[in-house]
């Protein structure tokens, strides 16, 4: 239905060229796919896709019997169009091996082909294809995260992986090929690093990079938990001290400064999960790190190019009766469309996954418990997270990937799970359902789930998501949702801006209302998601008026925009209203 | 767990007086020592203390002063005394199960679990162990924070007295602490059979409920618990402010109040309660009164980083801003020493 509804709306050519900057082109109505919606009415939500697509990956932990903490935290994943082909590609973080025991200092790296982070190209007819070694891209070391950013603005998107011991950053040579420049660009860092965020800090129109670290760790050999065979734990991150994130400022010659302590960001936090957001609209983009057990920060952007963390004051860095918790992922989105981006930070079973609403005066409420959240997650831990809206009904659910740390758990508490089904919360616009139960098979599978990224793969309107496991294989989840909603895909073209528009703030309007999105890649844990701004409509085939506010400041305004399309958006040169298309 | 509530079980209480009463020991006679003993059991500990010194010193080995002497500093919470006088017994009464099961006890309140347990092995294998040597063997991996242990032991314990309520007790909070709530509930139930109007089983079990998503059934339980202490000389805070906390959170504020101001009435040096009230105050908009609770609930626990934060809270709302940034900035130093704050053991 929704493709027939699709088709109904030919490309649409712009009546007249604004200026130079200015284009809106339609780039594709939905595509008649390989894996287009198959089941109507079966209930099956998301449907696993992994193996018909083509994607054959499995994360490599190696386990030990140590119980080194790098083993249960990996990986991410990263959606994004490599080769501006219209079509998302995927990127998979892999581990390396490690020995048992595995010498304090030892910075681990990959042996062989098993352990190869792996890129794969999604080809015309939706299935994928793995391209690492054409495109240079079998990375090194043990690896956590993956960020997604055009950082030089040519145009092509380029990779920053995460790592213990040390990252990379991949240039895209825009031949389908990547070079590792880390060594001239100045961002290899150290240590153990995990998400990572492309993002304007200064407005300078060039993408800066925040690297957030988790703990100050080695290969110790330490005994946590009960000392009884099979009963050794992964120690609690109180054991070790918390570490500053990197943060390299973009010098616009392919090289970059580190400069966390001069712009305010050297405080030393157990970072694993971070999502941007202007949460106070001020024009500044701001940010959230969740932290593992401690408090949470919430970084306000002061305008000037320095920052200062308000969590605290803003009652966003504990629970609401004051307490910490094991802050993982994160992302950071309006879900009550009220203008006001608010919080979701995943976290360990017996604590509930934090929600805190907007309060649209520089405070946030905390509102897992009268939202929903906190009832139906207090016996799982999670870890990538997002807002997204599954149904294209204009409200934005959750979709979350769970799974214990601890993969002795069950051992001393009986009635919590190492290995957990997804959780998908339905928004119903006075609070959150958990529907996973009427979902599909999916959310009947118990994963040790970790890193989550998003994005319309076979570009229908509906967003897809792909899953990683800890030691496992990783899951491509089609959306097959049956729904006659309408919906919107933008993808914005930074000119003054960088060119990825990161930071940018959308305000899309309807008969129904308002819904408002932050243009990111960064967000859940660990992971890159598609950078397109997805919207659903619900029944309204029309967007009345769609308002940008660009990273540079300029305002852009577009009205009377038919839903069911992927829509490109140019930055214009100076603050514009179009004409109806 | 629901580390928020209030602390029911403190691990240690009676366990002194239980212990001594219990303690297996033998006397001889001696001027000094006949003195001191006449004074301990007069209940005055500090010159039975100085009589058994005496008598130690007068004839060293010949008596057990030194026994009694370390039984007297139990008694005076002098732990560090009672082991330097007990390690000075040992050396010449190697074989004295007594004095290893009174080192063991005194180790475990000096919260040196490893060597606590090292005593009592050793005492264990001297004479058998009793319920309640079992139960401080139980806490001992309490505080290892090996609960798998610790039940063990407790269910030891329990197997071998039955009628033990202080060993339900103990053994009913580790089953809570591991949310085993099923054995949790029996075990403060098996209680409740002993003793019918056990308030403290009764809150446990009240507990249990909250945990278990049966808040009406923990309400009722509290209300329970509450009604039976009614007549007793000295009620406990404990169901009030467990029944205050979750009234509050199930958003019944008017009933939510008294509860909690008897609480504080019943123990107004306990921070939890203040707290508790503290934040009651501030959602209801009594801003006077949670200021008053606040602030003293961070005097009584300057390093409760929960109490500062709520303050911080109050202050932001009553527009103090410095002082809430100041709290807020305790707050943060408080959970940053914290994150980092425990102490890794090595795999030797």
């Amino acid at each position: 239905m929704k493709r027939q509804r699709a088709k109904e709306n030919q490309p649409i050519r712009l009546k007249r060229l604004l200026c130079f900057w200015f284009t809106l082109v339609p780039l594709l109505t939905a595509q008649n796919t390989a894996t287009a919606s198959s089941a109507p009415g079966s209930g099956e939500t998301f449907v696993d896709a992994t193996q018909r697509l083509g994607v054959n990956f499995r994360y490599q932990a190696s386990h030990t019997s140590r119980k080194y903490l790098l083993e249960t935290m990996g990986a991410g994943v990263a959606l994004f169009d490599y080769d501006n082909d219209g079509r998302l590609d995927m990127y998979l973080v892999n581990g390396a091996p490690l020995s048992d025991p595995t010498p304090k200092g030892t910075v681990p790296q990959k042996t062989d082909s098993q352990y190869w982070n792996r890129l794969y190209h999604q080809k015309a007819d939706g299935t994928f294809e793995d391209v690492t070694e054409k495109a240079s891209l079998e990375g090194t070391g043990y690896g956590m995260g993956v960020a997604v950013g055009d950082y030089d603005n040519d145009g092509f998107e380029d990779l920053y992986v995460t790592a213990y011991g040390g990252n990379k950053l991949y240039h895209n040579n825009r031949n389908g090929t990547f070079t590792d420049v880390t060594q001239k660009a100045g961002v290899g860092g150290g240590g153990w690093s995990t998400s990572a965020a492309w993002v304007d800090l200064d407005r300078d129109g060039f993408l800066d990079l925040l690297v957030l670290r988790y703990l100050d760790w080695d290969f110790d050999d330490v005994w946590c938990g009960e000392h009884k065979q099979g009963y050794r734990a992964y120690c609690h991150p109180d054991y070790f001290k918390p570490i500053s994130p990197l943060v390299f400022h973009n010098n616009k010659d392919g090289t970059f400064t580190e400069v966390a302590q001069k712009i305010g960001l050297g405080k030393a936090g157990k970072g694993l999960g971070i999502a941007i957001a202007d949460y106070d609209r001020d024009g500044h983009i701001d940010f959230f790190v969740a932290n593992d057990s401690m408090v949470e920060f919430l970084y306000h952007n002061k305008g000037d190019g320095t920052f200062e963390d308000f969590g605290l004051a803003s009652e966003v860095a504990v629970d609401t009766d004051g307490r910490t918790y094991a802050g993982m992922g994160v992302d950071f989105a309006d879900y009550n469309n009220d203008g006001w981006p608010d919080i979701v930070v995943t976290d360990l079973a017996n604590q509930r996954y934090a929600l805190y609403q907007n309060n649209g005066d520089g405070s946030f409420s905390y509102s897992s418990n009268t939202a929903g959240i906190g009832q139906m997650t207090m016996a799982h831990s999670g870890w990538g997270v997002r807002f997204f809206d599954y149904d294209n009904d204009g409200w934005k659910d959750l979709l979350i990937a769970q799974g214990h740390d601890l993969d002795t758990i069950e051992l001393n508490f009986p009635n919590l799970h190492y290995r957990e089904p997804m959780l998908l919360a339905r928004n119903t616009g006075r609070g959150f359902v958990d529907v996973s139960a009427q979902s599909g098979n999916i959310f009947r599978q118990g994963w040790v789930s970790r890193g989550m990224a998003m994005g319309d793969l076979d570009n229908d309107g509906r967003l897809d998501a792909v899953v990683t496991t800890n030691d496992g294989k990783i899951h491509v989840l089609h959306n097959e949702t049956v729904t006659r909603n309408h919906w919107m895909l933008l993808k914005l073209v930074g000119h003054n801006s960088n060119r990825d528009a990161i930071g940018a703030e959308v305000k899309l309007v309807t008969a129904s209302g308002p819904q408002y999105a932050t243009v990111s890649t960064a967000s859940s844990y660990l992971s890159a998601s598609d950078k397109r701004v997805h919207f659903g409509l619900g029944q309204e085939s029309t967007a009345q008026r769609i308002e940008i506010r660009w990273p540079s400041g300029i305002r852009q305004t577009l009205k009377d925009i038919p839903a069911d399309q992927i829509l490109q958006i140019d930055e214009p040169a100076t603050s514009s209203t179009s004409p109806k298309p | 767990m629901k580390g928020r509530r209030a602390n029911t079980g403190s691990w240690l209480p009676l366990v002194v007086v239980l212990f001594l009463c219990g303690f297996r020991g033998s006397a001889q006679s001696s001027g000094a020592f006949d003195r001191g003993l006449a004074e301990f059991r007069a209940g005055n500990y500090p010159s039975a203390a100085a009589l058994f010194t005496d008598a130690e010193a007068a004839s060293p080995g010949a008596t057990d002063a030194l026994l009694y002497q370390a039984k007297s500093l139990v008694h005076l919470q002098d732990f560090a005394g009672a082991e330097r006088a007990l390690r000075s017994y040992v050396l010449s009464h190697r074989d004295s199960a007594d004095a290893l099961y009174m080192l063991g006890f005194v180790l475990h309140r000096e919260n040196r679990p490893a060597e606590s347990l090292a005593s009592y092995t050793q005492a264990a294998a001297i004479t058998r162990p009793t319920a309640d040597d079992l139960k401080i063997v139980g806490l001992d991996y309490v505080l290892l924070a090996d609960y798998a242990d610790a039940i063990k032991w407790l269910e030891k314990a329990a197997t071998l007295d039955e009628t033990n309520q202080d060993v339900w007790y103990y053994l009913g909070r580790a089953y809570y602490s591991k949310a085993r709530f099923l054995e949790a509930r029996k075990a403060f139930l098996k209680i409740l059979e002993l003793d019918p109007h056990n308030v403290r089983a009764e809150n446990n079990l009240g507990l249990i409920f909250e945990s278990s998503g049966e808040p009406a059934a923990a309400i009722d339980a509290y209300r329970r618990a509450i009604a039976w202490q009614e007549q007793t000389l000295r009620p406990s805070e404990q169901p009030y402010v467990n029944l205050g906390n979750l009234l509050m959170e199930q958003g019944q504020t008017k009933e939510a109040i008294e509860p909690l101001e008897k609480a504080v009435a019943l123990a107004p040096n306990n921070a939890f309660c203040r707290l508790t009230l503290g934040v009651y105050y501030r959602k209801v908009g009594q801003m006077e009164g949670a200021q008053r609770e606040l602030e003293r609930a961070t005097q009584l626990e300057p390093d409760n980083a929960v109490a500062h934060y709520q303050l911080g809270r109050l202050y932001k709302e009553i527009h103090a801003l410095d002082r809430a940034q100041a709290e807020f900035d305790r707050t943060a130093e408080l959970q940053t020493r914290a994150a980092g704050s425990q102490s890794a053991r090595p795999n030797h």
